[in-house]
């Protein structure tokens, strides 16, 4: 309605009998206007309301189907029967837009897309508490369009080596144990394109899958143990293990390929092409300042450096497989192979616009910033779509290191059990003076009160430490979706004040009892949780607590002040 | 914006100017008005090219009555690119406010593996196969055939390039090597060719060093640059470095086998020649008793690289007679790489002045100071009179001449060092026969004879009065700027302990220590976690490098920075350190953040940038040292006594006078390799800022510290001296946050102006740059 148009989804008759063609009606400032859902439907109405000359509609509360007659002075006769309007009559405070099917599809896709969201939705729609439209009203945000094509922002890869894990190395039968996933798989087949390629043609039909990943590993092996004269003598018996010992030519293609692209203010390969003053042999060869590279057999050599360089490229590259396809090694070779070629058939027309768009950025960055007056930058849009899980995940490790730090004080069992052997020693040795050691007497209370005190003191002192993480995570989830839907309730609770229409009034009324309910159960959660953290969840909750309790006095006193002036209005005016 | 210096009017296509850029203008008008040479020095992130450029351009738009050109050399082709990036924005710039007079040609030249458009060509791996190749299509005989044969194979952008002669030119406009090789193919030219022909009519050429310096390039592309010239050298620190090594050649034993293998084979050609066209190794020896060692018109694409020796040097006489003969030539040729093997051969390091190793070869081998020094243009006559055109596999023999034309020219500034090992692999022997030069003087010569005005300029070229004594040159502008920062916009701190607090070096005894490995490490993994965007680590070696990255991945410290950052390394492999640096950048600009680890005197630290978010941090992993036992430093620095002509006094003072020298030599060669060029290059310009952190404990020691550059000195607070992990990583802290608060550009509040407006320069202007500034 902000946009000053009204859509309703209806049939469009020309006459009373006609079975009609669905399509939505809209309602704009001076005209009238009907778009068939098939747009190649040759009903369509334009018509401008001076041109009405007379309307009539079924009257409300009728069993009859809901119809709006309109009759226009150019003698054409236009039936348009709202399809489902239970509410016609209602006021403007209702949100009575009817969603498309497209709008549908969206709004379902995006519950698929947030567990949170879906929860959400189940809990107060499913519930009855918030009808269909109320719980979309207030996250028109989400459903707008421009964030709907960029919302198909995928997880990336990992930054870190996985096939690089350890192998697990039994001294005793002299076996060695590798780990495969799909998803070290998937990482294996995009950073060796050889080794993919070797898979789709020998697996199954030349070598089974366990045979090519056993030579697989075993040509990591000797890689790793750096003994390449064994790594050579084995590839000069096995073939197929010398694949994977070789260098990968498909990735030495890839390698010319780009660096013709690359950007020329770093390109290096460029200048050795022009240093004509070492020629082989001119200039200076020992001057002590260059390095004299190790000799090495080149054919079996590849480094952990070259290794590390590119696994970055390909993580950055980012991978075109999704989740879904991480079954099995099978899948994971053909999804990669299948958008392998996507990818070469479609990059082939991007590669010379992004060449451009390259270039257009160099001499942008030649340009010296403050120097110039304005700056007219194009920022893009910071979008990250769990905010909440990308600012867990970067207090992780901070936050791990400093539990470890923590840790080097007494668990309040072991300071039990102090407690019970100095009560043991008393028990075999009758009372001492003093009863208990002053030190153990220290220890056991310093320790059994340690989580009260901690939490006094540490509490929001660290920045890379949160409260929430160091609760169990089935407590910490429940938490988390309390507060969500508090917030949900907050949220539709304060906006539905002041109260004007009887709709608002039955709303804040199903609100309230939601919200009682919502309160019992914060309390019980409060009273189910481990003693040790209870103090802790008691914080967190208090906020909570709090915002539900202004809710309900605001409710009441609404409530009286209404009840008061409904008494007082007949005596006033009485 | 548009400004006076006097009469000359400059165009500077930004709205604001730095002061330093505006004094830098003025100093360097007065030396272009005066048709001198000058040294300007100038801290990088102060927008000195730009400066230099739209001076220079706008000077050449006032004086239109004796147009200048500019020759702008830089290290490198990358340089080469940023610099017509640069001046792309001008010339736009220029344009816009001056219209079509304002136009102007400037082009990027640069060999043919860079500029080639032919894929049969270019294909090849390697820049002497790139050259040959194209060779093997457009020599004048192999053109000749095809007239005859059409079954030859010539290249069509040549041929076409050929064909429109005098209509093959580059409209105007500002052409970096993409758009050369773009317009080549578009209109089926040669880039190469067509670029080499415009270089004498363009007002800016663009290209390496070496096209101007080393008389093997020089003589060949850049002989036809008019006198009134403006020779531009930037980031010049290393200038006499790049001089003497033009002129140096070195000999091992591969050379020796295979010039063996080049004689023989030259030995067949001949023989084949004798039997089917005797007649021309006939004409070739009437030509050389006639005293033309080349046929005077050699076409473009059949010219070699040029006399090794400086054009000035080179005899124009007959070739001697006895060379003249091909056969005679061989046997001269055997005798010496005999001569050389038997030489190569000995077990102890050797030095020896080029006079007493020319009677020596004399003596032993039978061959006169003359026809060594012919021996270069002998092999070229007989290479084209054989018409060989893989010239690629002629390299070895090359060489040899080479080395003997240079040994037969020059009596002094020369040694030659025999030496059976690298004395830091005593065990490996690869001995190495090196011809090197000590006189950077003499490459540079010629420039400052034949152009109007050279301007030497560069971000670190302190002690700024030993340049002109190491090139032998009287500038007649020599100044210094500093820079004036509008907030403290670099961050240099010294680490010398880890989170431990124990001690981290690269000391020898302390480099492979466990403990020191690991707490760089955690300091590492604790910056990646808190610094946005780029961080560069620099090592002191390769081996260091590979050693502490695969220890790093074994105690997992490796999986902790990754989790924040992707990790880029440079490789001893120049084409896959070019793509990491590219996906450096990209990870950057994309915001992932990453990490380039990199190694002190690698090539990346010699010349890439690591400004702006591409380099918000940059570790220095211990100190890099340099090898100063180098017999060929030694020897450098005795001959620099000399030439200096400080007085021997007796041996105490003479090893001090050495010492003073040595560290004088290196201290500069710390001061650029180590600073100027590691963390020197974070800043681009004042709006910028970074991050260095220098770890290892000997920095807190006043005497390494020192050589560090002044402008990084200057902002080294005392409370920054001695930090341990934690300590750092709060600075670092703080520093990115106040780094990221809003300030005033101009300055003003700190009372000195550090930006100028229009209006500030027109003033500027009418009260006379210096009192206000200074």
């Amino acid at each position: 309605m902000s946009s000053g148009q009204v859509t309703k989804r209806v049939k469009y008759k020309t006459s009373v009998k006609d079975a009609g063609t669905p399509g939505r009606l809209s309602l704009v400032k001076e005209r009238l206007l009907f778009r068939p859902n098939n747009p190649n439907s040759a009903s369509k109405l334009d018509m401008q309301f001076k041109y009405i000359t007379n309307h009539r509609y079924t009257k409300e509360g009728s069993n009859k189907a809901p119809m709006l007659n309109l009759t226009s002075n150019q003698a054409c006769r236009a039936l348009a029967p709202p399809v489902e309007a239970p509410n016609l009559g209602a006021s403007s405070q209702v949100p009575s837009e009817q969603p498309s099917r497209d709008d549908l599809l969206f709004r379902a896709r995006l519950l698929q897309d947030s567990s949170e969201l879906q929860k959400l939705h189940q809990q107060f729609v499913g519930g009855g508490v918030l009808t269909e439209a109320e719980f979309w009203a207030t996250r028109k945000k989400l459903l707008e369009k421009d964030s709907n094509t960029k919302s198909k922002q995928r997880g990336g890869l990992k930054s870190s080596v996985l096939g690089e894990s350890k192998p697990l190395i039994d001294g005793r039968t002299n076996r060695v144990t590798f780990n495969l996933t799909p998803e070290i798989v998937r990482e294996i087949f995009s950073e060796k394109p050889a080794v993919h390629r070797a898979y789709l043609n020998f697996v199954p039909s030349k070598v089974t899958e366990k045979d090519f990943w056993t030579k697989y590993f075993r040509a990591e092996y000797l890689q790793r143990s750096k003994n390449i004269a064994a790594a050579i003598a084995e590839a000069a018996e096995d073939e197929e293990l010398a694949i994977f010992l070789k260098p990968d030519d498909i990735l030495a293609n890839e390698t010319r390929r780009k660096i013709r692209r690359v950007d020329p203010t770093l390109d290096m390969e460029a200048d050795q092409g022009d240093d004509y003053s070492h020629l082989p042999d001119h200039g200076i060869l020992r001057d002590g300042s260059k390095e004299v590279p190790e000799p090495g057999n080149e054919l079996y050599r590849r480094t952990l450096l070259q290794d590390l360089n590119r696994h970055a490229a390909v993580v950055l590259q980012g991978t075109p497989i999704d989740e879904e396809q991480l079954k099995d090694t099978q899948t994971v070779a053909e999804a990669l192979e299948r958008s392998k070629q996507e990818r070469s058939t479609a990059s082939k027309d991007d590669d010379s616009m992004a060449d451009q768009e390259r270039l257009k950025g160099i001499s942008q960055a030649m340009t010296i910033d403050d120097l110039r007056g304005s700056n007219d930058h194009h920022l893009a849009p910071l979008w990250i779509k769990d905010p909440r899980d990308y600012f867990d995940s970067q207090q992780a490790s901070s936050f791990r290191t400093s539990m470890e730090a923590t840790k080097g004080s007494m668990s309040s069992q072991e300071a039990y059990g102090l407690l019970r052997e100095s009560i043991s020693q008393i028990k075999s040795m009758g009372l001492n003076h003093p009863i208990v050691a002053p030190e153990v007497a220290q220890k056991v209370l310093s320790v059994l009160t340690h989580n009260i005190s901690s939490t006094k003191y540490n509490l929001g002192k660290k920045p890379g430490e949160s409260l929430l993480d160091s609760l169990p995570t089935s407590v910490r989830d429940e938490l988390l979706h309390h507060h969500i839907s508090i917030e949900e309730l907050m949220k539709h609770f304060w906006s539905s004040y002041p109260i004007t229409t009887k709709y608002l009034n039955t709303k804040v009324i199903k609100l309230k009892d939601e919200m009682s309910k919502m309160d019992s159960q914060l309390q019980k959660l409060k009273e189910t949780v481990q003693p040790d953290i209870r103090h802790q969840i008691t914080l967190l909750i208090r906020p909570m607590q709090q915002a539900l309790e202004a809710a309900m006095q605001h409710y009441d006193a609404e409530q009286q002040k209404r009840a008061s002036k409904a008494r007082e209005k007949p005596n006033g005016y009485s | 914006m548009k400004f006076q210096i006097e009469e000359v009017t400059v165009y500077f296509p930004y709205d604001n100017i730095y002061p330093e850029q505006y004094t830098y203008m003025v100093e360097l008008k007065r030396a272009l008005d005066a048709k001198g040479h000058c040294l300007l020095e100038m801290p990088t992130g102060t927008g000195k090219t730009i400066a230099l450029l739209s001076l220079i351009t706008s000077y050449a738009l006032a004086k239109t009555e004796s147009p200048i050109k500019l020759i702008y050399c830089t290290r490198t082709v990358h340089e080469m690119e940023k610099t017509l990036a640069e001046l792309k924005f001008l010339h736009n710039y220029q344009v816009k406010h001056l219209g079509a007079a304002a136009k102007m040609l400037a082009i990027g030249l640069s060999s043919r593996k860079n500029l080639c458009v032919n894929p049969k060509v270019s294909s090849a791996e390697n820049r002497d196969s790139v050259d040959a190749a194209c060779r093997k299509l457009t020599a004048s005989w192999v053109r000749s055939m095809a007239a005859e044969n059409p079954n030859q194979p010539t290249c069509e952008f040549y041929e076409n390039y050929d064909r429109a002669a005098g209509g093959a030119v580059l409209p105007a406009g500002v052409y970096t090597l993409e758009d050369l090789r773009a317009f080549g193919k578009e209109k089926g030219w040669c880039p190469y060719f067509l670029a080499r022909h415009m270089v004498q009519f363009a007002n800016v050429v663009v290209y390496s060093y070496q096209y101007l310096l080393d008389p093997k390039v020089a003589g060949i592309i850049s002989k036809e640059m008019q006198k009134e010239s403006v020779v531009v050298f930037d980031e010049a620190h290393n200038i006499d470095n790049v001089c003497i090594e033009a002129l140096s050649v070195s000999v091992r034993r591969q050379t020796l086998e295979g010039a063996i293998r080049n004689i023989s084979r030259i030995e067949n050609e001949i023989d084949r020649f004798k039997d089917i066209d005797a007649g021309r190794l006939r004409a070739e020896y009437n030509r050389l008793v006639e005293g033309l060692a080349l046929r005077g018109d050699l076409s473009a694409s059949d010219a070699w690289l040029a006399n090794p020796a400086l054009p000035d040097d080179i005899l124009r006489q007959a070739v001697p007679g006895n060379i003249r003969r091909a056969e005679h030539f061989l046997h001269v040729l055997r005798r010496l790489v005999q001569y050389l093997k038997v030489k190569l051969d000995t077990d102890k390091v050797e030095k020896e002045s080029p006079v007493s190793f020319v009677a020596s070869i004399n003596s032993d081998a039978g061959i006169d100071q003359k026809a060594l020094k012919f021996c270069y243009d002998r092999l070229h006559s007989l290479l084209m009179t054989l018409e060989i055109t893989d010239t690629d596999e002629f390299l070895h023999i090359q060489t040899i001449c080479d080395f003997a034309t240079l040994v037969g020219t020059y009596a002094r500034g020369f040694s030659i060092i025999i030496e059976p090992f690298d004395e830091r692999m005593p065990l490996i022997p690869d001995p190495v026969l090196q011809l090197c030069c000590h006189d950077a003087s003499l490459a540079i010569k010629p420039v400052f004879d034949r152009f109007q005005s050279v301007v030497i300029t560069s971000g670190t070229l302190s002690p700024i009065d030993l340049y002109p004594r190491l090139l032998n040159f009287h500038p007649v502008v020599s100044r210094s700027f500093k820079m004036s920062l509008t907030r403290d916009c670099i961050c240099p701190m010294v680490l010398t302990r880890g989170s431990d607090q124990l001690p981290v070096s690269t000391k020898f005894d302390m480099r492979s220590d466990p403990g020191v490995v690991r707490n760089y490490g955690k300091l590492l993994v604790e910056m990646v976690s808190i610094v946005p965007d780029g961080i560069v680590c620099f090592f002191v070696s390769y081996s260091y490098m590979d050693g502490i990255i695969n220890s790093w991945n074994e105690s997992g410290i490796l999986k902790d920075i990754m989790q924040h950052k992707l990790v880029f390394i440079e490789t001893q492999d120049v084409v896959e350190t070019t793509l990491a640096l590219d996906n450096y950048r990209r990870a950057c600009d994309c915001g992932r953040g990453a990490v380039f680890f990199s190694v002190a005197r690698g090539k990346v630290a010699e010349g890439i940038d690591f400004d702006r978010h591409y380099g918000r941090l940059v570790i220095m992993f211990g100190v890099p040292f340099q090898y100063t036992e180098s017999k060929i430093l030694r020897a450098r620095l005795e001959y620099l006594r000399d030439t200096f002509q400080i007085k021997e006094g007796d041996f105490l003072t003479f090893d001090a006078l050495i010492d003073v020298m040595n560290i004088e030599l290196t201290d500069r060669n710390l001061n650029q390799r180590q600073a100027a060029q590691c963390v020197g290059r974070v800043i681009r310009s004042k709006a910028d800022y970074g991050m260095m952190i220098f770890a290892d404990k000997r920095y807190s020691r006043h005497d390494k510290r020192s050589k560090l550059p002044g402008w990084i000195l200057s902002h080294l607070r005392d409370a920054n001296l001695n930090l341990s992990t934690d300590m750092a990583l709060h600075i670092a802290r703080e520093f990115l946050r106040k780094m990221a608060q809003p300030y005033e550009k101009t300055g003003s509040t700190t009372g000195r102006k550090t930006l100028l407006s229009q209006e500030d320069v027109e003033k500027l202007g009418n009260n006379g740059a210096q009192e206000m500034l200074y």
